[in-house]
């Protein structure tokens, strides 16, 4: 390498200096504050306290059962997080789902109109996220909107119960997350040559086998960065499932949260804390490896 | 000629837009092009031929007018239940996919077991000398290489027509030599029935069976490339292929005149006022002649010389000769004579 370069790469290093800084205090630091509290031992009142033990990790997969004092599986916590992964990619497929002709019929206007369209998509972000989601409860609860039109409408003869339910949750997390999924997959819908749709129309493809086997392929980039926008944010999602899933619904983040509080086991909390990170890192790890790959294998 | 793979095009119109705003694109265009035969559509940009090859290719429906292939009317058959393809201007190879995939891309979607896909897909790869490339991804090849590519993967299916437009503009000058050899080849190997658009007049001239120039939505003239150029049907097909002067004339008694000099003509013509059209290296210098032009500029071209000068009523002509003869003057007289056999005569502007 040339002195000029190794020169280049100083300055870029450190007009990059602050921001990782920033990144290292913002992330790391309290990362590795909440490993060191999932050694510790739950103080009395809350906190954490000496000594040292893994005695939180433990908690985490065995429970102790409180008459004749055996360990067993804590299946308890397994159902909370296998509910969590579930309504995640459930919400990252509807979203998807729902995504994809969004972005396809925004960025298939007329340029002048895109930027409407797409302002309209964000308008969900100006409010509140706890008042957008107790308007979602407001109109499914029982005595809500929906059931109200639907019981008008005869379509239905009692109210459904949706509100504290795991569709409850779907659906306020799909609404919530929406725009994660349709911004990514626009930038990629809009770069998306539509001549490459007319050579697969001309290559006796139908719509299905075009959608499938072209514009999907293409677009992917954009699908991969929606789906974990969508994905990731919730697995963690706390206000939604705690507003419209009710006490029993709880998702991962609602159970963390409680042993910060009620629960008075910042241990616990911690130790699962770092392993729904775990699990983050490995579930968009192998999806990365399997969606993002140089080219799927088929011909 | 393949009757099954004649294309019949009967009064094509199409519109595009409405109200103030409306393009005529095409207007009642009707013309035949024979099976395994290189026709080519040419005229100047904007004039209606991507609009025509997407009727063909069913990418738009004719606002008027009908579409046949064989016997069969395909007017409102969609592009992918029409057996003809398209080799696009920009390729539009698909990004995603190797060389191999993209050729296989029309065999599969026909649902062509593999093995037989894979042998077809080599089969086109050698036709088209990409055998090398074969995994490559697209995005890895040169322009030229692309070109091939876009052309292996629409005769794969082997299509009764194959439609290309302008697949040789964004080449450099030798690539698209070299193109237009190869293609040539590849239409006579194959067989399929071409239909190639163009606005470089010197391409249709020499890889078309037959050319229909194109102006303004309208085909002007159909025919060889030897009759349109010997025989230019109008003005717009005289000055577009090749180049032509102008001259107004008076027709009577069957020849032509300019000034007080008399042409007299091989064909009957129309008495009256007309245009006579001469191209350039047709005139010959005569010393002597009665018509006389005084000269008022020389272009030295290489292989020949342009010779502009001025008739005596003031019109304008060129002509061209060849670089060993001694170069006039600016102010020179010369002696021209119009050989009744290259002069054409047209209706009056
Ligand atoms: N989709 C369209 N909408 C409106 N006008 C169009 C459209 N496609 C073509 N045109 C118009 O039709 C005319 C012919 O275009 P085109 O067939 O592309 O010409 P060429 O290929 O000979 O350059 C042009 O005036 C062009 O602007
Ligand atoms: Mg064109």
């Amino acid at each position: 390498m040339s002195a000029g370069q190794g020169q280049a790469n100083r300055t870029s290093w450190s007009l990059a200096a602050p921001a990782l800084a920033l990144l290292l205090i913002g992330s790391i630091g309290p990362l590795l504050i909440v490993l060191v509290y999932s050694f510790m031992t739950p103080g009395d009142y809350s906190g954490v306290q000496r000594p040292f033990t893994t005695q939180a990790w433990e908690q985490v997969f065995l429970t102790r059962d409180i008459f004749d004092d055996t360990l067993g599986w804590a299946d308890a916590h397994m159902t909370i997080f296998w509910r969590s992964v579930k309504l995640s990619v459930l919400t990252a497929v509807i979203t998807f789902l729902l995504g994809l002709p969004t972005a396809w019929f925004i960025a298939t206007r007329p340029p002048d109109r895109r930027a409407l369209w797409l302002f309209l998509i964000t308008i969900p972000f100006w409010t509140n996220l706890l008042i957008r989601t107790i308007a979602i409860n407001e109109i499914i609860r029982n005595e809500g909107l929906l059931n109200q039109v639907l019981l008008k409408l005869g379509v239905i003869g009692a109210p459904l119960q949706i509100l504290y339910t795991d569709t409850a949750v779907l659906i306020g997390m799909a609404y919530v997350y929406l725009p994660m999924m349709v911004l990514p997959m626009y930038a990629a819908i809009d770069r998306f040559d539509t001549r490459l749709l007319e050579a697969a129309y001309d290559l006796f493809a139908n719509r299905w086998q075009a959608l499938w086997h072209v514009v999907l392929p293409v677009i992917r980039p954009g699908i991969l960065a929606g789906s974990i926008l969508v994905f990731v944010p919730s697995l963690g999602a706390y206000v939604t499932p705690r507003v419209l899933g009710g006490g029993k619904n709880m998702m991962i983040g609602n159970f963390i949260e409680l042993q910060f509080g009620q629960g008075q086991n910042w241990p616990l909390g911690a130790a699962l804390a770092v392993l729904l990170l775990i699990a983050v890192g490995l579930a968009l790890t192998v999806y990365v490896r399997v969606l993002g790959g140089a080219g799927r294998a088929d011909g | 000629m393949d009757e099954a793979t004649r294309v019949y095009v009967k009064d094509a119109s199409k519109r595009f837009g409405h109200g103030a705003t409306v393009v005529h694109a095409l207007a009642d265009v009707t013309l035949t092009i024979e099976g395994g035969s290189f026709f080519t559509l040419l005229g100047p940009s904007g004039c209606g031929k991507t609009t025509l090859l997407r009727l063909l290719a069913g990418f738009e429906t004719p606002t008027g007018g009908r579409i046949l292939l064989g016997d069969q009317d395909v007017t409102a058959l969609p592009p992918n239940r029409r057996p003809i393809n398209t080799v696009f201007q920009s390729y539009a190879l698909f990004p995603h996919l190797s060389v191999a995939q993209n050729v296989g891309f029309g065999l599969k979607m026909q649902g062509i077991a593999r093995a037989k896909r894979d042998a077809r897909v080599d089969q086109m790869l050698a036709l088209v000398r990409m055998q090398d490339f074969a995994e490559r991804p697209v995005a890895q090849l040169s322009g030229g290489q692309q070109q091939r590519v876009a052309l292996a993967r629409a005769l794969a299916p082997e299509p009764r027509v194959l439609l290309l437009d302008e697949p040789l503009s964004a080449l450099d000058l030798k690539l698209r030599k070299e193109m237009q050899i190869e293609l040539k080849r590849l239409q006579r190997e194959t067989g399929i029935t071409f239909v190639f658009v163009t606005h470089d007049q010197e391409e249709a001239l020499t890889m078309s069976d037959r050319i229909a120039v194109m102006s303004a939505g309208r085909v002007q003239q159909i025919g060889t490339p030897r009759e349109i150029y010997a025989h230019p049907a109008n003005r717009f097909v005289a000055g577009f292929i090749g180049e032509s002067n102008f001259l107004p004339v008076t027709v009577a008694d069957g020849a032509a005149r300019i000034g007080d000099h008399r042409i007299s003509l091989a064909a009957p013509a129309d008495p009256g006022p007309a245009t006579l059209a001469i191209r350039p290296e047709d005139i010959m210098l005569e010393p002597g002649a009665a018509l006389s032009a005084e000269v008022t500029d020389t272009v030295y071209l290489g292989n020949a010389v342009q010779i502009m000068a001025r008739l005596e009523d003031g019109t304008q002509i060129a002509l061209r000769q060849p670089a060993t003869i001694d170069l006039p003057e600016s102010g020179q007289r010369i002696g021209l004579r119009l050989p009744v056999e290259a002069v054409q005569i047209l209706e009056a502007e």
